[in-house]
């Protein structure tokens, strides 16, 4: 075998990142997982479970089951709290990494947590003066973001960039009243709250939430934001959330807007069937959103049958955000010398090879070439370490 | 992989051929690949010729065409794959690592030993005019005409000043690539000379990459999309079409001059039988994947025999690409250089206790188990040392490596009797999932109750009912049988055996006068670790309220 001293360095510890790094080790390549954040696991490491009476094939599971295939492989050199800062092209890649300036989105408190048992460590301390101000609310074994990151050079022989995607900021559509009123959340707060709490409860008042409204599309297919793209995910998330709100919840009323439902799943006629007894689509969605009394939120749409306009009011409004590319896709296509499609999201070579690119010895892996469901990204990880290993002349 | 207590392991030989079922373009890459990497491939093809059937229009892949014919002309002189067209798999004995499979080609039976096998069969198009209440005729055209007609220069001229209607996601749920087909026919009816397209749809399913913009630039290009949520009314079959429109409270009337239908786009034909050869599994809509996270992207229920593109679901070219690469990873890892290391006590049978009565073989998902001489044998490259068998086997002939009924019986009962806490709780945890859920809730500090002992197994299908009787007999006081939830299974139907068991020690419980309520069955998924925690203070509080168990 010819795979002595081959190496090559995984920039992300997403889904993408985590299974590219293994498939890579499971051919005795040493790899190097660069990740900005003090945790593995990305986006989909936090979302629940999103069974009813059987699986919902949502796959977030299977991200539990990498991460810990990846821990527990010494041929994976994982480096927390990392990022790049230089390439210098010199026969093998030469990359220049440094200290990540990762700051958490909300720092209310001075500790962040990881969201997996298989994360090490599991809680880093992320403003001291705050701890120190409540020294027992520290959890034993938390490390000190100022401690971790790694500077320094290593010489790799291909890279995979697999630094995914951020969820559309809701705040952009600043008529929904996200974070203005309380009630209202994106689909990524709803993943946490179901993982966390077995009732959907709304997030004013603590109390169950009972009359539900899921808005798709927010931030994908919007021409006034430019995004031209289905993000392939909501719809499947949303209603595979609803399902599991009316299954543990049987008098939820849940409406989905929407405007085109998206497939779930391998029998996804059959699921979406279902789905139409359960809850009342309307094919159309709201534009503005106004608080009521108790903190409820009011709508104003179109409704289909009759073409009228009806005010009706809600305890929850989910936003359906998509995928939007990556907050450092632009610098790391100036770094790294490859090319961003007309959506912002990495190009690979061609439509049947999207995971090599145009600059020899850099691959992707995952949604940094454009949306994808978990599945999805792991088989595109595959496709890239295959990639790889071809390009290497491992054999 | 799974812990082993005693790693006893062996090396033994495996076969390095492939064999490659269905010629089409999905097998024709994965002999590339696969042969590629080293391996001798035999690629098996019905027809007389290999290669698509479909043109380029139908998948989508005008520009890489080409590209597709080089590769084809590749492997017809690549010395290591062997091309049988007009032939087909008669059978396939054997388990990974070492297939006999046997071919027919004509009249002759051509066996050969392989050691994976890929099925990369097509999908097939099915015309959906009834569904429209439709019937053929010159203004009525499927879209795999539509297709044909543009890619003739001859036949597009034709087209010139036509109206044209196309019929999508009415006559059903649809898919990215029924819609891609009639959003290109779209754009390339556009460049003709006075064509007007009008689109009536159901739901757009624009969820693959491109299809957004292309739906953006056809309605810029003039393009008028219908979107209804039941199928207009459609008068003399096409010649006019109607629908009312609920915003401008009126009906609109349009006469095209052509209607193209969309087409049901489903599984081959030759799934089935293949299946059943294979014993694979067959899973929704005849395609040949359960929808199983565990399997995806191109595992099949077997280890060994994998899955490509349209095979396992409607796929284009991309997607079938992306799978084939991630077969050739596959078969790497799996042949390797023909040697491979296996545990050996992963599960073995007991030749005095085995009375061969086709238990085991009829219950192992993984198809590992075959006949030897006066005994059932299990193949130690594709046992998954799930447990199914050993629990099953009437003779309790059968031990798996690490979970052994001595062992497990053993920690059941030092589980119920160390320790502090009560009530005592026992929850049998399926590794891959429950056990993992129960790491999370404790390393989270979630509440957990003093009386919990969790108690590892390799599946929820290794769960005897000797285990759980034997823990309330220990004087537990209640136990949870922690499964995958339906669906999620590694092995497919280990919960469901699980579940099986449960009931039956209900009946059992029931005679000895023992509350139904001491005994749960719950499904869990490794990331549930705040699920997992309120399943047992439930469960606790249940037991608290029938008091201890009076077996103590
Ligand atoms: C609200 C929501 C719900 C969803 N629910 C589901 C679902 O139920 N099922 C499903 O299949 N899919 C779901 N998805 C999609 C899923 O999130 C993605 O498919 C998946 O997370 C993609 O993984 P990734 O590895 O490509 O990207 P990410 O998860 O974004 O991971 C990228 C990683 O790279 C790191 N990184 C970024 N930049 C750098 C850098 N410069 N240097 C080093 N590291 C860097 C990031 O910190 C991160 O850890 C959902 C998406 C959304 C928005
Ligand atoms: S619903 Fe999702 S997280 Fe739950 S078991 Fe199924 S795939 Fe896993
Ligand atoms: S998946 Fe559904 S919600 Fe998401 S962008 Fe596509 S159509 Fe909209
Ligand atoms: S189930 Fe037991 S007795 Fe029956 S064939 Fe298998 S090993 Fe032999
Ligand atoms: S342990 Fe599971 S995989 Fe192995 S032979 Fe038994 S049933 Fe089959």
């Amino acid at each position: 075998m010819s795979t002595e001293n081959k190496k090559v360095m995984v920039v992300g510890g997403g889904i993408a990142g985590l299974t590219a790094a293994w498939e890579l080790s499971r051919f005795n390549i040493d790899v190097e997982l660069i990740e900005k954040t003090p945790f593995l696991g990305g986006y989909a490491i936090r979302y629940c479970c999103k069974a009813t009476d059987e699986c919902r094939q949502c796959g977030a599971c299977t991200v539990e089951a990498m991460l810990k295939n990846v821990v527990n492989e010494p041929k994976i050199k994982v480096h927390l709290a990392t990022d790049v800062e230089k390439i210098n092209n010199r026969g093998r890649l030469s990359v220049d990494l440094k200290k990540s300036s990762y700051k958490p989105d909300s720092a209310t408190e001075g500790v962040v947590r990881g969201y997996s048992k298989n994360n090490s460590p599991l809680h880093v301390i992320v403003d001291k003066e705050k701890c120190e101000e409540n020294p027992d609310a520290v959890p034993e074994g938390a490390v000190e973001l100022d401690t971790m990151g790694f500077s320094g050079k290593l010489d790799v022989d291909a890279v995979i960039l697999a630094s995914g995607f951020k969820p559309f900021d809701a705040e952009q559509k600043g008529t929904y009243g996200y974070k203005k009123f309380p009630n209202v959340v994106t689909g990524m707060d709803l993943e946490l709250i179901i993982r966390e709490n077995a009732i959907v409860v709304r997030p004013s008042d603590g109390k169950t939430a009972q009359k539900i409204a899921f808005i798709q599309c927010v931030g994908s297919r919007d021409e006034s934001l430019g995004n031209l793209w289905c993000s392939q995910v909501c719809c499947p998330y949303a209603l595979r959330m609803a399902e599991r709100i009316k299954h543990k919840n049987a008098d939820a009323e849940i409406t989905v807007f929407y405007m085109d439902i998206q497939n779930a799943g391998k029998d996804y006629a059959g699921f979406y069937e279902k789905c139409k007894t359960e809850f009342r689509f309307v094919r159309n969605i709201p534009v503005d959103v106004f608080p009521m009394e108790n903190d409820s939120l009011s709508m104003r749409y179109m409704n289909e049958e009759d073409g009228l306009c009806i005010n009706e009011e809600f305890d929850l409004l989910v936003l359906s955000v998509g995928i939007v590319p990556g907050p450092d896709n632009s610098n790391l296509a100036d770094l790294f010398d490859v090319g961003l499609n007309e959506d912002g999201f990495f190009a690979g070579i061609d439509k049947l090879n999207s995971t090599s690119t145009l600059k020899d010895g850099i691959f992707l892996a995952g949604t940094v070439g454009g949306p994808k469901d978990i599945a999805a990204s792991m088989a595109h990880a595959g496709q890239a370490a295959s990639e790889v290993i071809k390009h290497l002349g491992v054999s | 992989m799974t812990d082993m207590k005693n790693t006893d392991m062996e090396e033994i030989n495996i076969a390095t051929d492939v064999l490659v079922l269905g010629g089409g373009l999905t097998g024709i890459k994965a002999a590339s690949e696969i042969a590629g990497s080293g391996y001798k491939v035999i690629l098996v093809e019905k027809d007389a010729e290999l290669g698509s059937k479909k043109g380029p229009e139908l998948i989508g892949l005008k520009e890489e065409y080409k590209g597709l014919q080089d590769l084809e002309d590749k492997i017809k002189t690549d010395s290591n794959v062997e091309i049988l067209t007009q032939a087909s798999l008669v059978s396939a004995a054997g388990v990974t690592g070492d297939f006999t499979a046997r071919l027919s080609k004509g009249k002759k039976v051509i066996e050969h030993n392989v050691g994976a096998i890929v099925v990369a069969t097509d999908f097939a198009t099915g015309s959906l005019n009834e569904k429209y209440g439709l019937s053929p005729a010159d203004n009525v055209l499927t879209q795999s005409r539509m297709d044909e007609l543009l890619a003739s220069e001859a036949d597009k001229e034709k087209l010139a000043n036509k109206t044209v209607a196309f019929l999508v996601g009415l006559g059903q749920e649809g898919n990215p690539l029924v819609l891609e087909r009639v959003l290109k026919s779209t754009l390339a009816l556009q460049e003709i000379d006075g064509c007007d397209v009008y689109i009536y749809a159901g739901d757009l399913k624009v969820a693959s990459n491109g299809l957004e913009r292309m739906y953006k630039e056809s309605r810029e290009k003039g393009a008028v999309y219908f979107k209804l949520t039941e199928k207009p009314e459609i008068i003399e079959n096409g010649k006019t079409i109607s629908f009312f429109d609920t915003v401008a409270r009126r009906n609109i009337e349009i006469s095209p001059d052509l209607i193209v239908v969309e087409e049901e786009l489903r599984a081959d034909q030759l799934n089935e039988r293949i299946a059943e050869i294979l014993k694979i599994d067959v899973g929704p809509l005849g395609f040949l994947q359960n929808d199983n996270v565990h399997f995806f992207p191109v595992r099949s229920n077997r280890d060994g025999i994998f899955v490509a593109g349209s095979t396992r679901e409607i796929s284009g070219l991309p997607s079938a690409w992306t799978d084939v690469e991630n077969i050739a990873l596959e078969v790497r890892d799996l042949l390797g250089d023909g040697k491979k290391s296996v545990a050996k006590n992963k599960a073995v049978v007991n030749e005095d206790k085995c009375v061969i009565c086709l238990t085991c073989y009829r219950c192992c998902p993984h198809g590992a188990i075959y006949w030897g001489d006066k005994k059932a044998v299990i193949s130690p490259v594709a046992c998954q040392g799930c447990g199914i068998c050993a629990s099953e086997c009437p003779m309790d002939a059968i031990q798996i490596g690490g979970f052994s009924d001595e062992e497990m019986i053993e920690e059941v009962k030092s589980g119920v009797a160390s320790g502090n806490g009560t009530p005592r709780i026992l929850a049998f945890c399926c590794q891959n999932s429950a056990f993992e859920a129960g790491e999370m809730a404790d390393i989270f500090k979630m509440q957990l109750p003093d009386g919990l002992r969790m108690i590892k197994v390799p599946c929820a299908g290794k769960i005897d009912l000797d285990y759980i009787l034997n823990a309330f007999v220990a004087g537990a006081d209640g136990i949870l049988v922690m499964a995958c939830h339906p669906g999620n299974c590694k092995s497919e139907k280990g919960n469901t055996y699980a579940q099986w068991r449960v009931n039956d020690a209900y009946r059992m419980l029931e005679e000895v006068g023992l509350e139904k309520d001491r005994l749960c069955f719950v499904g869990t998924a490794s990331n549930m670790g705040s699920g997992f925690s309120s399943i047992v203070v439930d469960m606790e509080k249940r037991i608290n309220e029938l008091g201890l168990s009076p077996l103590k």
